[in-house]
């Protein structure tokens, strides 16, 4: 054995320390009675522990916990205390208290617009269905939902971006919690109900309009005409909304639908650039995934670049560090 | 929460977490000098040490009902007074350690020691402050807070195997001081 490979050489510095349990201790005694080496090097584990704590004494302890309380009572917890609420039951009510403070913000206007569009839709294929028959009801009220629902869902998504000048803006900026936060979930909601709007819109036209292939079916094939479009359009007009702002989100969301229903339409149904866009309009596993791929990056982007930074976030607050 | 027995450090944090300030003084009796020996070795003045040491007692004031007992309650107290230090400590450029002069230096030392005593600490002691922050921190847990190795890996979230190297490294740095000392056992 050398002074390296002594395997009591290990538990010297915890000796010295004064922290070994007592069967480590004892054993330990035990051999540096023995051992050539480690009373030589206990010395410098032994010097280095008489060397290590300061002299000074700590505060007292009811001067420290007074200044404590005082401290408490004067300074807000950090963000990360109000943000990380640990109990799953604390959670959920702080998410819910969110989303029911976002629902107050949202206008009105919009919720309406989108349920009266989306019924006014409905009622038109409703009433054609007793002159057109049928099979033609079917496929009209499927064309139609298809080109509705997408479009009133994206233009929500744009005015769900919040702008500077929305009075809430500046109460917003001087919360704690997150912009980006805050508009994942403004944006939950108004998805969330377009998504509910178009499925009903969706089920009362496979009940009334008359089974085809059966209902599930029927709700399959409707719900399959407008859904990949929704999430391809609704995250590019978020996309397009925190990198421009909802105005220009609004105009070029629109402008795309245009495009996409001239390309569907009867006068170039069979060019090639027509099908393409058709194609890229429709619902399956590519076009879901590129619209989430867009809708992370515009949650990322939220706030952070472009002219329009309208989204309260870091760099811009409604109160000046004093 | 582990069960603790009456009077323990466990059962004061359960009362810190019902709003007990009493039970806080006395949690921090227990630990006020491992703690605050700890946070003056790591920020190297005393007003620094004890403006971390209110913040870490705030923190534990704070958040004493997240304690999970997962750990024990020494290894948590020391996690969250290294969290403070390194919060208030981040891109400061550490002072050169300043002793406050001893009451008496005795006349008939020579000038070396007059030196060393005049700043108030063996060459050893000197040498520790000079230490890099990661060897000054082992060290500090280690001899000044009275940690075992096992819970000093926990604080650091390190391998037990890194800590030991750690120690060792530091050692080896404290040799010249060592021999200085006259303890040297190369």
């Amino acid at each position: 054995m050398t002074e390296l490979t002594c395997p009591f050489r290990g538990l010297l510095a915890e000796y010295a320390a004064g922290s070994l349990t007592d069967p480590d201790r004892d054993r330990l005694r035990r051999h540096l009675a023995d051992c050539p080496y480690c009373p030589a090097e206990l010395a410098t584990w032994r010097a280095i522990a008489a060397a290590a704590p300061p002299e000074q004494r700590a505060p007292e302890p009811a001067a420290l916990v007074r200044a404590v309380l005082t401290q408490s009572a004067f300074t807000p917890p950090p963000l990360a205390a109000t943000h990380r609420a640990t109990h799953p039951v604390r959670q959920l009510r702080y998410l819910a208290s969110l989303v029911l403070a976002e629902a107050r913000l949202i206008r009105l206007a919009v919720p309406i617009a989108s349920a009266l569009v989306l019924a006014l839709g409905v009622g038109m294929v409703l009433l054609a269905s007793s002159s057109l028959g049928a099979e033609a009801a079917r496929t009209a009220g499927g064309d139609l939902l298809a080109l509705i629902a997408p479009v009133v869902a994206a233009v929500g998504v744009a005015g769900a971006y919040r702008s500077r000048l929305d009075p809430a803006a500046e109460l917003v900026a001087a919360t704690p919690t997150s912009g980006r936060l805050l508009l994942l979930v403004r944006l939950t909601l108004v998805l969330g109900y377009d998504l509910l709007l178009a499925l009903a819109a969706s089920a009362v036209l496979a009940v009334t309009v008359g089974p085809g292939a059966g209902l599930t079916a029927d709700l399959r094939l409707l719900i399959s005409g407008w859904l990949g479009p929704m999430a391809l359009l609704c995250s590019l007009s978020l996309l397009l909304a925190v990198r421009f702002g909802p105005d220009l989100a609004l105009g070029a969301t629109v402008g795309l639908w245009t495009a996409r229903v001239l390309a569907g339409g009867e006068f170039i149904r069979d060019a090639l650039p027509a099908r393409l866009i058709v194609e890229a309009w429709s619902t399956n596993a590519v076009v879901l995934a590129v619209s989430v791929a867009i809708g992370i990056a515009a949650l990322v982007a939220a706030g952070r670049s472009g002219p329009f930074t309208g989204e309260p976030g870091r760099r811009w607050r409604a109160t000046h560090p004093v | 929460m582990a069960r603790a027995e009456p009077g323990g450090d466990a059962a004061l944090l359960r009362a810190v977490a019902a709003g007990d300030s009493t039970a806080l003084a006395r949690l921090y009796q227990r630990h006020a000098d491992a703690l605050f020996g700890y946070l003056l070795r790591l920020a190297g003045d005393r007003m620094t040490a004890e403006e971390i040491l209110q913040d870490t007692m705030l923190a534990v004031w704070r958040s004493a009902d997240r304690f999970e007992g997962r750990s024990k309650v020494s290894t948590w107290l020391f996690g969250i007074a290294r969290r403070q230090a390194h919060n208030r400590l981040r891109g400061r450029v550490r002072p050169e350690p300043v002793y406050e002069p001893l009451d008496e230096p005795d006349r008939a030392a020579g000038p070396d020691e007059l030196a060393i005593a005049a700043a108030g600490g063996t060459p050893v002691a000197m040498a520790i402050d000079r230490l890099p922050d990661h060897h000054r921190e082992v060290v500090a847990l280690v001899f000044v807070a009275g940690l075992p190795l096992a819970d000093v890996a926990e604080v650091l979230a390190i391998p037990v195997g890194t800590v030991k190297s750690r120690l060792h490294h530091a050692r080896a740095a404290l040799a010249a001081a060592l021999v200085a000392q006259g303890v040297s056992n190369d």
